[in-house]
């Protein structure tokens, strides 16, 4: 059996140059619609975070070094979402999604840094409670177009 | 009356330090992923670590030995020594976890740099652990890890819909590899190899003996029952607040937010500092462990009721290993991304901290009287079938999850 196996070694490094193709075009292929639907859900997710916790500052009901770590935190996420995004080459029929999302993820962050720079402001506390909804619906907005599924 | 006095403490103190980072994340990512649909596994994650703990406080208590005594004895030299590596690595992970969990938390409620915390975070528990005794030290963070309670009022604030949160504990099954990647995350959490070395290794500490047997079991069943309370309590809250608006709660600050969500600033001060008490007791749980295992393999003094002096190998590993874990989390790496993989990799080290402890228990030689009877036997090898087929499917299925990211 050993013997056989060393007979046929071009199989083993056809399985292997197969195996390091696949792991390098992994990463250099075109933004998939689930890729980005994947990211556009974590921006959705983040956005309703951020409503939470502007809305804690809104009310007066958090402390303020929780809010601005927080909002320095997922503002960070993000950040680091809109980076993946804009850098990521679209698949054709998703382009102006992932534009989109592009955009969103950029007010996303903006709206964190707000957050971050007035945590113990209720005005801007609800300011931004309003946009991060207003954001959230934007997002929930292209998953549904990107699915075809109805807006949550 | 002092007894009694006495098992109420030490109830209240296994209530209050069931609780560890591990819980806090992968419990309300449960909640917040699949609302109330995992509460079922909390409960078996439960009944597992009381009829463990409860096992291995016996062995401890009639026998004189701690767990990993007991694994060197059963697993000899070579299947020891794997046991001890595997659950040091496990150990080390844990204390890294729950110190970056301690910094994190730090940080929430002081507002300055993660590094500064860390360090503040390592030099406070060796302050702790110079100044209390063993007992001192167990109840202060049981006592005050209790005020997570205010999860269990947030969730009875929130009002959710009781039947739905009822049907939750009956066990179902999903295709979903995420669904079954947290069945195996939450019952793991639950069942930390670290608890059952830190709770026999503090039954020799306290000088247990067969009269401790009845604080024994009632420390399991009851201390360990409403510990798994708070752990329900962090799955509904996350699934009331999270699941409908589609967080993913990634972050530590992220766990407090339905505690302020019901009660304000008080509820999230009551949350953080509560979380703060459960991840500090933790990371001292875990750092006495991984010290613990490493001095009983090698034949150690060891003991904090001993002292630096008479168990200086002890001591000396014990910061060396809080060292380790300062630095690991210093590298800059999420805290909770190493929960998340302490526990998956835990389950894997599982069998060789389990079977041992079920096999001595059992041994009439050995236990006498006190030995497993049906109930813990049945129980106990059950439990173990379980864990075996966790310890073999946790890994596939953090892969195929990529790490619960879906």
């Amino acid at each position: 059996m050993r013997s056989r196996r060393r007979r046929r070694p071009g199989l083993a490094a056809f399985a292997a140059a197969l195996g390091v193709s696949s792991i390098l075009l992994s990463g250099c292929g075109d933004l998939s619609r689930d890729e980005l639907n994947r990211g556009v859900e974590s921006l959705s997710a983040l956005a309703a975070q951020g409503e939470l916790i502007a809305n804690g500052v809104a009310r007066d009901a958090t402390k303020s070094t929780y809010a601005r770590v927080m909002a320095k935190t997922l503002g960070g996420e993000a950040e680091h979402e809109a980076e993946k995004l804009a850098d990521a080459e679209p698949s054709p029929e998703v382009k102006e999604e992932r534009n989109a999302a592009v955009q969103v993820a950029g007010e996303l962050a903006d709206l964190f840094s707000e957050l971050q720079t007035f945590p113990g402001d209720e005005h801007h506390g609800a300011l931004v409670e309003g946009h991060m909804g207003e954001i959230k619906e934007q997002a929930d907005a292209i998953v549904a177009r990107l699915t075809g599924e109805p807006a949550q | 009356v002092k007894a009694i006095l006495k098992i109420a403490l030490g109830i209240i103190a296994a209530l209050g330090g069931f609780l560890d980072i591990g819980d806090l994340v992968f419990n309300t990512q449960a909640g917040a992923l699949f609302r109330y649909d995992l509460l079922w596994a909390v409960v078996l994650g439960t009944i597992g670590i009381a009829v463990y703990a409860e096992m291995s406080g016996r062995v401890a208590a009639v026998t004189r030995r701690p767990v990993f005594d007991v694994i060197r004895m059963r697993l000899g030299f070579g299947l020891g020594l794997v046991a001890l590596v595997a659950s040091t690595i496990v150990n080390l992970l844990t204390i890294a976890a729950e110190l970056g969990g301690l910094a994190i938390i730090l940080q929430l409620l002081f507002d300055a740099e993660f590094s500064l915390f860390v360090v503040l975070a390592a030099i406070g528990l060796v302050v702790v652990v110079a100044l209390l005794p063993f007992g001192g030290i167990e109840r202060v963070f049981g006592y005050c890890g209790l005020i997570v309670i205010v999860f269990v009022a947030t969730a009875i604030h929130q009002q959710p819909d009781w039947n739905d949160v009822a049907r939750g504990f009956v066990p179902s099954l999903s295709t979903s590899w995420l669904y079954l990647y947290f069945v195996v995350g939450v019952f793991a959490a639950a069942l930390m190899p670290y608890e059952v070395h830190f709770y026999s290794s503090g039954a020799v500490e306290e000088r247990w003996d067969e009269s401790s047997l009845k604080e024994n079991r009632l420390n399991a069943a009851v201390g360990y029952a409403l510990g798994g309370l708070l752990a329900c309590a962090l799955v509904v809250v996350s699934g009331y607040l999270f699941h409908p608006l589609g967080v993913r709660p990634d972050d530590l600050g992220t766990v407090a937010l339905p505690a302020q969500g019901a009660f304000g600033e008080t509820g999230l001060l009551l949350a953080l500092g509560g979380m703060m008490f459960c991840v500090g007791g933790a990371a001292i749980d875990s750092s006495f462990s991984a010290s613990y295992n490493l001095a009983q393999f090698l034949g150690w003094e060891w003991g904090r009721y001993r002292g630096p002096k008479k168990a200086p190998r002890f001591t000396f590993s014990w910061l060396v290993f809080l060292f380790l874990a300062m630095l690991i989390v210093l590298t800059g790496v999420n805290p909770v991304e190493i929960t998340e993989y302490s526990v998956v990799f835990a389950v894997v080290a599982l069998p060789m901290t389990y079977l041992p402890v079920l096999m001595i228990a059992g041994d009439r030689s050995f236990m006498g009287e006190h030995a497993n009877g049906l109930i813990s036997r049945t129980l106990g090898w059950i439990y173990f079938a379980l864990i075996v087929v966790l310890a073999i499917a946790a890994v596939p299925l953090l892969l195929a999850t990529n790490g619960g990211g879906g």
